[in-house]
């Protein structure tokens, strides 16, 4: 096991690295000058100096490879530079901003839970009665919906025409509690539907599969209670392979946060990086990309680690 | 003896009742004089005379101002930048309630309406007296006065502080103090330009205390860079590296404990304006709470305003979340996009306004090489194009006819000159004449944005009707800027939004040293007339200048004007005070001096 890990651990890092290297030259391959384009915006600069003297103060000026190395030192260093769009420290921006997406993935995550576990279980239990074909197409429409729509359609419903909810912002949980449950509910649900569909089908059709081994005739020949066969012998290895795919979901939030985040006015990571890569705000871009992939690197890590510990067989793969 | 041996009860209660009323008089005025405190009369001149939109009373509007409530608006973006000379400024609209400035533009954009500066002459060409308002203090509670001007002036035009309105102050050589409310300017050259600027982002005064601390910030952490470096140079420098190193250390220590509870401007912007920041959270929300002391309202007799108790402006990326908030009652007022005026036109609790903007979108020609050299392939693109269908398809009916670069309301505009007409059997013609009778292929730029791409499929269209094969190149903002800089099209997308003086404009499209010509464009006569009218200082003779330029440009087809813009706001019901023909006369002149109030004091 504890082979596996390190393996695990070098695999995380390389990636890692893989992830920075190719954020910071694809960024910087883009065509285009952001410090002269951003400030054309504002007015017609004469003074070709003042472009200089902001290109210098971000480092911009130099050569490529110098700003990479400063970077990945200062950036290990716990300084992720300064924000071309708001002069603000990039590490303050993320301090401000990860606990407000870390309770819209945590909302989520408890969405897709309570919404594609029993669904999915249920299916597989009643397969191919009405029901389950109802849930099936629900799961499948759940998966192919557009973050977008979903927001707006229920962002119409709830806040403009039944007016029970507010349409959009946030308030910090510390601040108004109240206020912040009834602000993140629809883009936790919007966030969570879109792994819930997925999960449910996977949770089925593990079921399905366990449901048809060996031991769980067995059990149910030995005359135990349906429920005893489904909660005691069924649910554990049926849920194995699902760890994987919340695992996997989790990662995958974060695209869905991007969008949601910009829909529902959430300030979070999200929507600093979109933001960021439409102002081609490098340090922005660049700090976005490591803590997703990192966000990512480290549920995988955790997705294998617990598999392993679950699976034995998983271990012996070298 | 002079006192009556008897006195009347009437007598005595005479007396009181005409004491009483001195008494009350005299309270009156004294409570008056001390509302006004102090502050310097509005000077209105010959030349310059009082608008017919500055009044408050009942003609302005028939309801009574009542006091209270929480204005709640949404921006598209907030990214937490307070000072407008440190780049990039994309929070304009919060700018305008903590910050005020010098001189205010009038509907037809004209720099004219005095407000912190109070009175302004031309002394000659190059020196211009300027009186600041009396009476009037930052929400710091430092003191505005000649003092707080030519510090904040001296500030921009310091490199060190990396003011990028710099370059708009270059034809200034100095500001000096006359007296305690009085300035000097001096100018390079003669500088006509030079009210529109002030009225612009070198206009905005910021507190004094708040720049100077900017100063202090800026020292600390320039000598905290040289003690930090310098430190490792100790070892190997000798004796001149640790003296250096010394100083350095030296100006940390003693500015340290200056620095210590200063916020700098850029993150809590500091004003003399109506409204005082609350709170600040950069990416969601931004409250204000009302400025009890403000100046303006006093100085007319109501020291009532603002009227509301604050300001909440929350950021709303999303158009369409923007509007659900403002059907739902969640916020008061909003800038609509073009295509939800459907949503909103028959909307009971909702006053809808649509009103002219100063921008303009057009299509710009290379004139340095490719094609669109040869005049008449600029005319045949010209008149290919149609206009109202553009208007309808692209703008959803709003937009105006473009004949020239000033929109109709800007005083600059020449307002003979008529939109060129869609004749596409012309354009055939022209082109033939100019040898691409079998057609012709130019290359293309335009932005990336719907509204934008929108657009450039609809001119493709027109412009393939007469044989004419567009190729666009679809670019974010940062490529465009590039494919701009190196000429790389024969005809891209352009325009200009904001125009206040004329002549950041005209340069910037139409002179060699214009940030967006990089000699695209070389129409001698257009330079002599932005040359000329960078220093005429008369109004009206500016005027004709740019009426003369327009005409040069239009005459010339120096490049395609499309439309101007037309803008749809929509506000609750319940917000009063503003008068539709007052606020377009007016237009920012009125907005900064008509503050509405909630119809039962609440939202």
């Amino acid at each position: 096991m504890k082979q596996y890990i390190i393996r695990r651990i070098i695999y995380s890092l390389l990636i890692l690295a893989g992830a920075i290297v190719i954020t910071f030259i694809m960024v910087r391959l883009l065509p285009g000058d952001p410090i002269r384009a951003a400030m054309q915006q504002n007015v017609d600069l004469n003074d070709a100096s003042i472009v200089e003297e902001v290109r210098a103060r971000y480092g911009l000026d130099r050569p490529v490879h110098v700003q990479f190395f400063m970077w990945l030192i200062d950036f290990f260093k716990g300084d992720w530079g300064t924000s071309l769009s708001s002069g603000e420290k990039v590490t303050a921006m993320f301090w401000r901003r990860v606990p407000v997406t870390l309770e819209l993935f945590v909302g989520a995550t408890i969405w897709a839970w309570v919404l594609g576990i029993p669904l999915g279980i249920y299916s597989a239990l009643n397969r191919n009665s009405w029901l389950d074909a109802l849930f099936t197409s629900v799961s499948v429409f759940g998966i192919s919906i557009p973050v977008f729509w979903e927001a707006i359609i229920l962002i119409y419903f709830f806040a403009v025409f039944l007016q029970v909810l507010p349409p959009s912002g946030y308030v910090a949980f510390f601040e108004n509690p109240i206020e912040n449950l009834k602000l993140v509910l629809m883009p936790t649900f919007v966030m969570g539907t879109q792994s819930a569909g997925g999960l449910a089908r996977y949770v089925r059709s593990s079921f399905l599969e366990v449901l048809g081994k060996d031991y769980i005739r067995t059990a149910r020949a030995k005359g135990l209670r349906e429920k005893a066969v489904i909660f005691r012998h069924a649910a554990k290895p049926a849920m194995i392979p699902v760890v994987t795919i919340i695992g996997l979901s989790w990662g995958g939030l974060i695209g869905g946060s991007f969008i949601v985040e910009l829909m529902f006015a959430i300030p979070g990571v999200g929507r600093m990086g979109l933001d960021a890569v439409f102002a081609r705000d490098f340090p922005i871009v660049q700090a976005t990309m490591v803590v997703v992939s990192l966000n990512v690197l480290i549920m995988n890590f955790i997705v294998d680690i617990t598999y392993g510990y679950l699976d034995p067989r998983v271990r012996l793969i070298k | 003896m002079i006192f009556p041996k008897r006195v009347s009860i009437g007598a005595v209660l005479l007396t009181i009742i005409l004491a009483s009323t001195l008494f009350a008089a005299m309270n009156f005025f004294v409570h008056k004089a001390l509302a006004q405190d102090e502050q310097s009369e509005w000077v209105w001149t010959q030349k310059n005379p009082k608008p017919s939109w500055w009044r408050w009373d009942e003609k302005y509007y028939p309801a009574k101002p009542v006091r209270g409530g929480i204005y709640r608006t949404a921006a598209s973006r907030y990214i937490g930048l307070m000072n407008p000379n440190h780049w990039p400024v994309n929070d304009w609209v919060s700018m305008g309630n903590f910050y005020e400035k010098l001189i205010l533009t009038d509907g037809n954009y004209r720099s004219t309406v005095p407000f912190l500066a109070s009175y302004w002459e031309y002394k000659d060409p190059v020196t211009v007296i300027m009186k600041l308002r009396k009476g009037v203090k930052f929400t710091d509670g430092s003191a505005f006065n000649a003092e707080a001007i030519k510090f904040q002036i001296d500030w921009i035009r310091d490199k060190r502080n990396g003011a990028w309105s710099r370059a708009w102050l270059a034809p200034v050589k100095s500001i000096e103090v006359v007296d305690e409310y009085t300035v000097r300017w001096k100018f390079k050259k003669p500088w006509a330009g030079f009210l529109g600027i002030m009225s612009n982002v070198p206009g905005y005064v910021l507190s004094h205390q708040g720049l100077k601390n900017d100063v202090i910030l800026r020292d600390l952490k320039k000598a905290q860079g040289q003690a930090k470096r310098l430190k490792r140079k100790l070892a190997k420098g000798g004796e001149k590296a640790k003296k250096k190193y010394e100083k350095a250390k030296a100006d940390v220590d003693r500015l340290t404990p200056m620095a210590e509870g200063i916020v700098s401007l850029d993150a809590w912007g500091v004003g003399s304006g109506p409204w005082i920041i609350e709170e600040a959270k950069p990416g969601n929300r931004m409250k204000y709470k009302r400025n009890p002391n403000w100046w303006f309202g006093r100085s007319i007799g109501h020291p009532d305003m603002p009227y509301m108790d604050g300001v909440l402006v929350t950021v709303i990326p999303e158009p369409s979340v923007r509007l659900a908030n403002l059907k739902a009652g969640k916020i008061e007022a909003l800038h609509i996009d073009k295509s939800q005026y459907p949503l909103v036109k028959d909307d009971p609790n909702l006053n809808v306004w649509i009103t002219p903007g100063n921008h303009v979108t057009s299509m710009v020609f290379n004139h340095a090489e490719g094609p669109c050299k040869d005049i008449r392939v600029r005319k045949a693109i010209s008149h290919a194009i149609d206009r109202k269908a553009i208007i309808k398809g692209t703008q959803f009916g709003f937009g105006i006819e473009a004949s020239c670069m000033y929109p109709a309301i800007h005083w600059t505009h020449n307002p003979n000159l008529k939109p060129v007409k869609y004749d596409p059997e012309l354009s055939k013609k022209l082109l033939a004449e100019a040898g691409y009778a079998k057609g012709l292929t130019i290359r293309g730029v335009m932005g990336n944005d719907q509204s934008s791409v929108k657009l450039g499929q609809a001119i493709k269209s027109m412009l393939a009707q007469v044989g004419i094969e567009w190729k666009i190149r679809t670019v974010d903002p940062v490529s465009g800027s590039d494919a701009n800089k190196n000429r790389d099209y024969d005809m891209a997308g352009g325009g200009w939004a904001w125009i206040y003086d004329p002549d950041l404009m005209a340069t910037g499209l139409y002179h060699p040293d214009g940030g967006f010509n990089y000699g695209r464009s070389n129409n001698e006569k257009a330079i002599a007339l932005i040359e000329a009218g960078r220093t005429e200082t008369d109004l009206v003779k500016r005027q004709k200048i740019y009426w003369e330029l327009e005409k040069i440009l239009y005459e010339n087809y120096e490049d395609a004007w499309l439309f101007w813009y037309v803008g749809i706001d929509a506000n609750r019901k319940v917000v009063l005070g503003y008068n539709r023909e007052m606020g377009m006369a007016g237009q920012e002149g009125y907005f900064a001096t008509h503050p509405g109030w909630f119809k039962d004091g609440h939202n």
